[in-house]
């Protein structure tokens, strides 16, 4: 009985499944498809892009509608970003410190974006403020503009990254407890104090974590966005959206232009996120 | 230099985890509060450091009435069961945090903090640990740091859950005799949490037993191991033997025993229990009568110098446990299986009773 573990450890060395035969072919398949499914297309992106040489490709970012298309994702997902790191150090705090009536629904609502399709929660703003919609009469009277326009793409960009940080927060901050911040405060600091000496020391790499994914996910977002914002060239376009447009109007190279800045910010964030991964790993085994 | 507490209930939702507590800690006692898991030690001193606050009563620290003061105000010394060692800093920077936190009119210069730490690392003997974090610690050594830090604001009190609770045996034996020692030293008042009741009675000056949320018992180790106030203390306090048996017209009746009532106070017909520690346990090879109970000799524990024995009472199968040296085990010429006459040199009963 108890030498059967190590039996089976020693056996484990020349398990079937490392036979070569075996372990070549599963190798192969899966870096064929990973090859064929994710860097052709990203290549082809960049390939694409430089088609038609770099005097093209500088032109078509230099287009004004294309700048202001930059301008518009910089903005609203810069909104987004603060208002959700907000929203996700708020809702994670709550969570992980206090007990409530209602909190397993706040847990499962958090994530109620994810499941829903961007395009639905791109027709909630609609139907929220739409002309027909419920307080559309009243914004109209008051010549408030949210649909078309700026707020509707902010509000857009907001529901659809609203779950990232404080998903990324809330386990880490439940498994760390509250003992380092009780300590801080018995030795005699004020609570903000407290937050800035130990809490956010010690969540920084799960908040930047979530930052990443929330900013990334904010930048790229097509379909909700695509609802709201009616497609105004050089007014309501965001990077994705003047993407489809320039495409639609084959203009490949343009089209294929601006869409390597998007896969820029994708590949940037993939390489920031195995940084922190490596970063955070490398505590966990120490502690 | 006190702590006293008055009337002191704590629920959370239906479950009272304080209930009723008044105690007092004078100047430079070290009290224990000893309790099984759920009996609300911790809750009380947490209580007592401003971390949790009370539903009713109040809390006096240094004679003030301190109920309402947060955890910042009170200034006293709270050393976690894991310690909660900021882990981003060094254990130089962790017992400087207090010092550094102070409002800029309180606070020391720099190079005071850094003879206050240094100072402090002396008497924790961990001077060359001053770069380290906490994870390149042991056990102990975080423990003692936790202890240091908590020393540096200079508190006027200083609390301590389970210190020792995350330690292994040897390194807790160590480090509670040199808490004793440096509590004789430094001389302030302090309460620590505890379940280990050998812990309690070998390190404070005084005891308080706590059940349930309330206090069961409170004195010196002597008074509470020696007049236990009731079942669950005596019980509590160490390994103990139950003889289930009957109160008839004034007479005790437990398996073959028969004896006079010794209450002062009338009993009550009905059942009854017995208690006695296994070394209150006395065995023989004749019989003595009404005053013993035949039993089997079951199983023989025998490493070190005293010997545990199980036996199993014939009359009514329980079983009982007994400690003896191991000269009388040699005298008795002892084996597996042999039929004995036990008799408890020192049975006691109490009024109330309580379902063990």
């Amino acid at each position: 009985m108890i030498t059967a573990p190590q039996t089976t450890r020693r056996k484990g060395s020349v398990r079937a499944g490392d036979a070569p035969w075996v372990k070549w072919p599963l190798i192969a398949l899966a870096l064929t498809f990973m090859l064929v499914v994710l860097v052709l297309p990203l290549a082809s992106v960049f390939v694409e892009a430089f088609a038609k040489g770099w005097q093209v490709y500088l032109d078509s970012i230099r287009d004004p509608d294309a700048l202001s298309a930059i301008r518009l994702t910089l903005t609203a997902s810069g909104i987004a970003l603060t208002m959700n790191l907000l929203f996700g150090l708020a809702a994670a705090w709550a969570i992980s410190r206090f007990s409530f009536k209602g909190k397993n629904l706040l847990i499962s609502l958090i994530d109620l974006p994810l499941a829903v399709s961007p395009v639905v929660a791109g027709l909630i703003f609609v139907l929220l403020f739409g002309l027909h919609g419920w307080f559309g009469t009243w914004l109209d009277d008051h010549n408030i503009q949210i649909l078309f326009a700026v707020p509707g793409i902010v509000l857009a960009t907001i529901f659809v990254t609203f779950p990232f940080v404080a998903r990324e927060l809330i386990p880490f901050m439940q498994a760390q407890g509250t003992e380092e911040e009780e300590a801080a405060l018995v030795l005699g600091a004020s609570p903000w104090r407290m937050f800035f000496s130990i809490t956010l020391p010690n969540i920084r790499w799960s908040l930047l974590y979530g930052v990443i994914l929330c900013s990334a996910r904010a930048m790229g977002e097509f379909g909700a966005v695509s609802v709201v914002s009616g497609h105004i060239r050089g007014e309501t376009n965001t990077l994705p959206l003047h993407v489809e447009i320039l495409y639609n109007e084959y203009n490949f190279a343009a089209a294929f232009a601006v869409a390597s800045l998007l896969s820029l910010v994708a590949v940037v964030t993939l390489a920031v996120k195995k940084i922190i991964e490596d970063k955070t790993g490398r505590r966990g085994e120490k502690a | 230099m006190s702590i006293e507490v008055r009337n002191i209930t704590k629920r959370f939702g239906a479950f009272t985890a304080v209930d009723d507590v008044s105690l007092q800690v004078g100047g430079g006692e070290l009290l224990a509060l000893l309790g099984p898991s759920g009996s609300g030690k911790t809750t009380l001193l947490r209580m007592i450091a401003g971390l949790e606050f009370p539903d009713s009563g109040s809390i006096l620290l240094n004679n003030e009435d301190a109920t309402k003061h947060d955890a910042a105000r009170r200034r006293v010394g709270f050393v976690f069961q894991h310690y909660a060692l900021f882990r981003h800093m060094t254990i130089f920077e962790n017992i400087a945090f207090g010092l550094r936190v102070r409002p800029r009119q309180h606070r020391l210069s720099k190079s005071d903090i850094r003879d206050k730490v240094m100072q402090l690392l002396a008497l924790v003997q961990l001077e060359k640990h001053e770069k380290h974090f906490p994870n390149q610690l042991s056990g102990g050594q975080r423990q003692r740091i936790a202890l240091a830090r908590a020393l540096a604001v200079e508190p006027t009190l200083l609390l301590l859950d389970e210190p020792f609770g995350a330690l292994d045996a040897k390194v807790r034996k160590e480090l509670r005799r040199w808490l004793r020692r440096l509590h004789d030293e430094i001389h302030i008042a302090s309460v620590f949490v505890t379940h280990d009741q050998e812990e309690a009675l070998e390190v404070a000056d005084r005891v308080a037993v706590l059940n349930h949320g309330k206090l069961e018992q409170i004195g010196t180790p002597q008074e509470v191991y020696d007049n236990p106030a009731n079942a669950f203390v005596y019980n509590f306090l160490g390994n103990v033997n139950l003889f289930h048996g009957r109160v008839d017209r004034g007479r005790v009746r437990i398996s073959t025993m028969d004896s006079e009532s010794q209450e002062s106070t009338p009993v009550v017909d009905g059942s009854t229990l017995g208690y006695a520690r296994p070394y209150e346990i006395n065995i023989s090879r004749e019989s003595g009568g009404a005053a013993t109970v035949h039993a089997r000799l079951l199983h023989i524990y025998g490493v070190g110098p005293k010997v545990k024995l199980e036996l199993q009472d014939i009359e009514t199968e329980a079983m009982i446990e007994a400690e003896i040296e191991r000269t009388q085990f040699v005298e008795l010429e002892l084996k597996q299986g042999d039929e004995v006459f036990v008799s408890p040199s020192n049975l006691r009963r109490f009024v109330e009773d309580y379902s063990i």
